[in-house]
């Protein structure tokens, strides 16, 4: 028998009972529309907790902090072993050009960026505030996540004179000098436009405040000197949006490695490592190495690599993994529900079948009796329920397009009020491969409910229809 | 050509059904032995509770006997699957029912074309075999009529219609009239026996009336399981 003959047939016999059909047709669609919203529902939240993540430092990067730092498991190698360059047996290892040339050798690592972090204060007219500049090189600037520019621009490559780029909360830090007054007292934000306004800076802040509180036994310290520094940039977002760099003060690496030793000449730059007599190094090291990793797959075997080096390493690894468990746990909880409705709509699959065999038994019969395939008979009211799945699914997938909308479209307008950001996270969504997925599983769900009336239907004895009732 | 049309078609030896209710066992069938000849037209005749239709639907490999042996055309239809034997009707076979057995959803047309649409014929030359075969049987104008919107007697010539769309060797005819008034049954028992005779096909019909039983070639007459008497058509006379 031909494929569409027996289509066809199928169809016409379903038609026949158009009420029952649509009766079935309509358990398929609410299974399919609820596992399908569900599952997008739980799609959503894992993809708005990634974008969160991603928002927070990304998720394939690793912060690596030199072997003594109280950072993350990394454990104290003999320097020896490392081949760093400086002399006494117990000391830590340390983040230099060097080390960066061994990270960025390992596998699966698309890019290293030494960070460079220095605190210092910064005085504009009435108001002051402690600084967290993080120097990092000119050309990676450009390519980290969450440094949208607002104003200006980053510093660039080439740049001959340090310039500070801005976070959009650092304006919040600034303090008036005479009352101690934040932002977050007064709820006015300090009148300061980084762009026009000149900015000192003080980067000898141990200098300052000795020179501002004399101690007790009367040496005078002359305050340190003001160094004046240009704005190329702010970034973008208002003073209560949160992103990971909204905080900090970024700058060119080179830069600002420059001015701290010309500041800080001979003597120790803070929060730089000294000698165990309390001498300088030659060379800076810096706080911090940020190790992108090219696939998340990775991640823990780059970790594990880069602290068997010696050095500290710590990443959102480990907290996503448990994000995903949840939130796969929460995915699979919710598919569970919609999937005792699909359950629900099989037997209502199997329930029409049988019903439809009991009334066709002597139609069944005639067919044999004319020389129709077992085989034919089975594929005909397989074909039926497989149908039903189809449309079922079918229809169910676009409910769950409208569903999936209008769920968003109210969630958007909740959160746009409480978050005051709009709410660009989806609650539902419904990725590409959906559709075919729960259509093909509509459809098997169908034929297997359809299964066993098949088989029945192929065994009924041919004699049903030429006895005569 | 006449000695050709001596051979048999249909062979039976020692055919025995029997059913057992409770304790007892029922012969339905009591060793029947009997053959058709190629392009013969038998009637079975019987009253009922004879076993005449158990015998038919033997013929047919619709039932299988307990004990003996069926050949047509030379292959032993008792030892087939179920399968081997709907290949073996869908092949060889039509078949014509007293309940005509029509498929309500389908015309006419549809329903002469059902057989070949099982052994997957294109549809525009099924179409065209089935208008062929209707025409055959008188009834050019009921081409898309329903079952329902004909009367018995042109639903059963669809029916007669359907049997012979396959070209097969043999038609079984199960009280083919059994449904009909006596002025439409001898009309559709002589469209049968013109039809048969004209495309030499063997018929085997099924019948309690005497009457209708004298229209075939040969009458097998049966009595609780036995082929009691067996008439040439010259000689037959209704009792």
């Amino acid at each position: 028998m031909k494929f569409f003959d027996l289509l066809s047939m199928s169809v016409s016999n379903l038609w026949r009972r158009k009420l029952r059909t649509f009766l079935t047709v309509l358990g398929v669609v609410i299974g399919t529309a609820s596992i399908v919203v569900m599952v997008s529902i739980g799609i959503g939240m894992n993809r708005s907790m990634m974008q969160q993540i991603d928002e927070y430092g990304g998720l394939t990067t690793i912060n690596v902090y030199s072997g003594d730092s109280y950072y993350g498991g990394g454990m104290a190698v003999a320097v020896s072993e490392s081949g760093s360059s400086s002399g006494s047996q117990t000391e830590p290892v340390r983040l230099n050009d060097e080390m960066l040339q061994v990270l960025s050798g390992l596998e699966h690592v698309e890019s290293v960026t030494p960070i460079l972090s220095v605190d210092c204060l910064a005085k504009s007219g009435k108001y002051m505030a402690n600084l967290s500049v993080r120097g990092i090189p000119a050309e990676l600037l450009a390519q980290m996540n969450n440094m949208e520019v607002g104003q200006g621009t980053l510093p660039m490559p080439g740049d001959k004179e340090l310039k500070f780029f801005y976070g959009n909360t650092v304006i919040t830090d600034f303090y008036i000098e005479k009352t101690y007054q934040y932002y977050w007292e007064t709820g006015v934000i300090p009148e300061i436009d980084f762009m026009e306004d000149p900015m000192y800076i003080i980067f000898d802040m141990d200098a300052y405040y000795a020179s501002q509180y004399p101690s007790g036994d009367g040496t005078v310290t002359p305050p340190p000197k003001k160094y004046m520094v240009e704005a190329c940039g702010v970034m973008a977002g208002d003073v209560e949006y949160y992103g990971a760099n909204s905080s900090y003060v970024f700058c060119d690496l080179e830069l600002l490695k420059e001015q701290l030793q010309r500041v800080f000449k001979n003597k120790a730059i803070p929060g730089q490592p000294t000698t165990a007599t309390g001498k300088p190094y030659k060379e800076i090291y810096y706080n911090q190495v940020d190790v992108k990793v090219d696939d998340m797959d990775y991640m823990k075997d780059v970790q594990t690599q880069i602290q068997n080096l010696g050095l500290s390493a710590s990443s959102n690894a480990e907290w996503i993994e448990s994000q995903q468990e949840s939130s796969n746990n929460l995915q699979m909880a919710l598919g569970g529900i919609g999937a005792v409705s699909l359950f629900v709509a099989a037997i209502g699959i199997a329930n029409t079948m049988m019903m439809s065999i009991y009334e066709r038994t002597k139609e069944i019969g005639i067919i044999k009796v004319l020389g129709c395939d077992m085989r034919n008979i089975r594929s005909m009211f397989l074909m039926e329920a497989g149908f039903i799945g189809f449309v079922g699914g079918t229809v169910g997938i676009l409910l769950s397009y409208g569903i999936s909308f209008l769920v968003n479209y109210v969630a958007s307008g909740q959160m746009g009020m409480a978050m005051g950001t709009g709410g660009a996270a989806e609650i539902s969504y419904i990725p590409l491969w959906m559709p075919p997925v729960a259509i093909g599983f509509a459809i098997l769900v169908g034929m297997l409910a359809g299964f066993f009336p098949a088989l029945r239907a192929m065994k009924l004895s041919p004699l049903a229809a030429i006895r005569n009732e | 050509m006449a000695g050709k049309e001596k051979r048999p078609i249909i062979e039976t030896r020692k055919l025995y059904k029997v059913y057992s209710l409770g304790e007892n066992r029922v012969f339905a069938l009591n060793g029947v032995d009997l053959s058709i000849r190629e392009g013969e037209f038998c009637s079975i005749v019987g009253t009922s509770g004879s076993g005449k239709s158990t015998l038919l639907n033997m013929l047919a490999g619709l039932e299988k006997p307990t004990k003996g042996e069926i050949v047509i055309g030379g292959s032993h239809i008792e030892k087939m699957t179920e399968n081997q034997l709907v290949k073996f009707r869908r092949e060889n076979v039509g078949f014509i029912f007293q309940s005509f057995n029509l498929l309500g959803t389908l015309n006419s047309v549809e329903n002469v074309a059902l057989p070949l649409t099982f052994r997957g014929v294109k549809k525009e030359i099924r179409n065209k075999k089935a208008e062929e075969m209707l025409k055959l049987v008188g009834l050019s104008k009921q081409m898309k009529n329903k079952p329902t919107q004909m009367s018995g007697g042109q639903q059963q010539r669809v029916g007669v219609a359907r049997a012979l769309v396959m070209d097969p060797k043999i038609i079984f005819a199960d009280e083919p009239t059994g449904n009909l008034d006596s002025h439409t049954s001898a009309e559709v028992m002589e469209l049968m026996r013109r039809v048969v005779k004209e495309q030499h096909k063997t018929l085997v019909m099924v019948t309690h009336d005497n009457h209708l039983a004298g229209f075939a070639d040969r009458i097998f007459h049966i009595i609780d399981g036995k082929i009691v008497k067996i008439e040439e058509r010259e000689n037959y006379r209704e009792e």
